[in-house]
């Protein structure tokens, strides 16, 4: 058996191109199902495992999915917003905790997230460097975040501007960095985490600035009843630091501001459901299982995946027939070889062996490469194909 | 060391048959078969070799009576005991010179390919002048240094007989001539029994043995 497998690899590689080209076709064939499969398993188990970890939802009506994957996965959706009102009335039921979430700006590529420490503990992220959020103007990275831009606790980076050329619109906020977080192998690890209240700084709904009370005749236009109009010369900060903090405020009503989405966790089971009765008829709003969304996601997934399967195996029946044809018209265009063979007084056996020996040689390399390509995609493709699914969902 | 008495021989669809009263060589003689195309020189060759079996008669090659074979002995005996040299060489392009050598060793679980074999392939290559070659493929020789690959094929298991088909049948006359003196030289140095069809009638005073085949044309059976 070594001397045909050693002349089966000779006559391999001696053909590389046309060898390299039907283990290709043969690792496909092979490969495409089990990476499918690998691939549906991953995405199903590590969508519902956060999905799992986020109790209740709640949001407001619409799409549950496109409100799940804003508020876990942090994809914009472009969700209507709720209001800080909704988190309060939750928390003022005293049968659940709510976590404020608030998602829709980005900084370099990467989605800013305002929450308070509760979502931290909540997911069970730890700092890996530098310390959590204390102060306004602050954030934390995840750590694909950190590794990514290079940043480190004393690094600095800046908000990304909503609308580049709207003058009128919010400038960008420089947030300090001042700690980043192990790798948790999901959507925290690309993500920017601030106070909600900083979040919505950066929206452009509060603000710091000169004291007008204290400012000069060239930055007042005119004062009026204890009120003090400014000209365009008025400093407005971009970055909240411990000397400006100070001057940092909000206009309007502080029950209105804008919310993506609140995590509920009910302080037991018998809590969850009676916030689930309160919420069923609620005209405006969802309080939802995100498990139950992903679940019916999941199952698309899967119906999707059987389709392509159906394809996968129909387009592998045709490589495999032309596999079979490549070898045969090969084998005839050996008949030199094999007449010599049986001329010199090779048994017919072994004339099967050498070409058994191609053909196993060829197969192996194939499942080889299909497991390598399928194990690559399974464990490090994860993030990539999470992405994939939650954008086009 | 051959001996072919009263042999018959038809090919199954018919048109054609060959009878042998009496054929003898003699161990280390350098015979030449000759007689037109389709006379059965090839076919002498395969009864000698046992490719064919005769429909009668007896077939005895070095000792052996290669007729009363099973087809797996008579394959055997073909590897261990003959070796072949062919018009169009058949070496493998896939090959490098020195694996062809050894290409018979390859092939039989009889012949053991161990150092001292190797050490053989390349004194044998070196015998016949292509030991510069033996990393080189078929294909970047020239014909009659494939023709020496395929002699030096033919003798790497030491066989007691040679059988060649028209083997400087593609050489041009100088190519020839060097060809033909080195199968003499080896075959005289390994004291091995040459039979060798040729259509060259200015070879044969070379012979120690002219076999006319068309006097064993036995015309349609």
């Amino acid at each position: 058996m070594k001397d045909s497998l050693y002349l089966a690899w000779c006559y391999l590689r001696h053909h590389r191109a046309k060898t390299l080209l039907l283990v290709l076709s043969l690792s496909a064939f092979l490969g495409l199902p089990l990476v499918m499969r690998a691939m549906s398993a991953v995405i199903q188990q590590s969508l519902m495992s956060r999905a799992h970890d986020t109790p209740l939802l709640l949001g407001k009506k619409g799409s549950s999915l496109d409100l799940v994957v804003e508020a876990l996965y942090f994809q914009p959706k472009g969700v209507e917003a709720l209001t800080s009102a909704d988190a309060n009335e939750v928390d003022r039921t005293d049968l659940a905790r709510a976590i404020p979430i608030r998602t829709g700006l980005s900084a370099q590529g990467f989605s800013v997230v305002g929450t308070t420490l509760d979502y931290f503990e909540l997911r069970g992220l730890q700092i890996d460097d530098g310390r959590m959020l204390t102060t306004l103007g602050e954030c934390v990275l995840g750590s694909d975040v950190a590794a990514s831009l290079g940043l480190s606790p004393g690094d600095a980076i800046l908000t990304s501007p909503a609308a580049l050329f709207d003058l009128a619109g919010v400038y960008p906020l420089r947030l300090r960095v001042v700690g980043a977080f192990q790798p948790s192998y999901g959507p925290d690890d690309r993500a920017v985490f601030v106070d909600v209240k900083n979040e919505w700084v950066a929206e452009g709904l509060g603000h710091g600035h000169q004291d007008l009370t204290t400012a000069g005749g060239d930055v007042v236009l005119k004062r009026k009843d204890g009120t003090a109009t400014a000209n365009a010369k008025l400093v407005n900060y971009n970055e909240i630091t411990e000397a400006n903090a100070d001057s940092f405020h909000f206009h309007g009503d502080p029950a209105n501001r804008p919310l993506s989405a609140v995590i509920v966790v009910p302080n037991d089971d018998k809590a969850g459901v009676l916030l689930r009765g309160r919420f069923i008829d609620d005209a405006t709003r969802q309080l939802l299982r995100p498990a139950r969304v992903i679940e019916g996601l999941n199952a698309q997934i899967f119906r999707f995946e059987r389709v392509l399967q159906l394809i996968v195996w129909t387009v592998g029946l045709a490589t495999a027939l032309m596999f079979i044809l490549v070898m045969a018209l090969s084998w005839r265009l050996r008949a030199d070889e094999l007449r010599t063979m049986t001329r010199l007084g090779c048994s017919r056996w072994k004339g099967v062996q050498i070409m058994g020996a191609e053909v196993f040689l060829m197969v192996g390399t194939s499942v080889v490469l299909a497991a390598f390509f399928g194990f690559v995609l399974a464990h490090y493709g994860e993030t990539w194909l999470q992405n994939l699914v939650l954008r086009g969902s | 060391m051959i001996e072919l008495r009263d042999v018959r021989f038809e090919y199954t669809l018919g048109g054609f048959s060959l009878f042998v009263p009496q054929l003898s060589i003699a161990p280390g003689a350098k015979a030449a078969a000759i007689g037109p195309s389709g006379s059965g020189k090839t076919t002498l060759l395969n009864l000698v070799s046992g490719i064919e079996r005769p429909s009668v008669g007896e077939v005895e090659t070095d000792g052996v009576r290669v007729d009363g074979l099973s087809p797996a002995a008579r394959r055997s005996f073909r590897i261990t005991h003959l070796g072949f040299v062919f018009q169009d060489f058949l070496l493998l392009d896939y090959l490098d010179v020195l694996q062809n050598i050894l290409y018979p060793y390859r092939l039989h679980r009889d012949l053991n390919l161990d150092r001292e074999t190797q050490a053989r392939a390349r004194e044998l290559a070196a015998n016949l002048g292509i030991e510069r070659l033996l990393e080189r493929r078929p294909d970047e020789l020239s014909q009659g240094e494939r023709q020496r690959v395929a002699i030096a094929r033919a003798l790497i298991t030491a066989p007691k007989l040679i059988l060649a088909d028209e083997p400087t049948g593609n050489l041009d006359p100088a190519t020839k001539r060097q060809v033909l003196d080195l199968l003499f030289e080896q075959c005289d140095a390994l004291r091995t029994t040459l039979l060798m069809v040729t259509h060259d009638h200015g070879l044969l005073d070379r012979f120690d043995q002219v076999v006319d085949v068309s006097d064993f044309a036995a015309g349609p059976s």
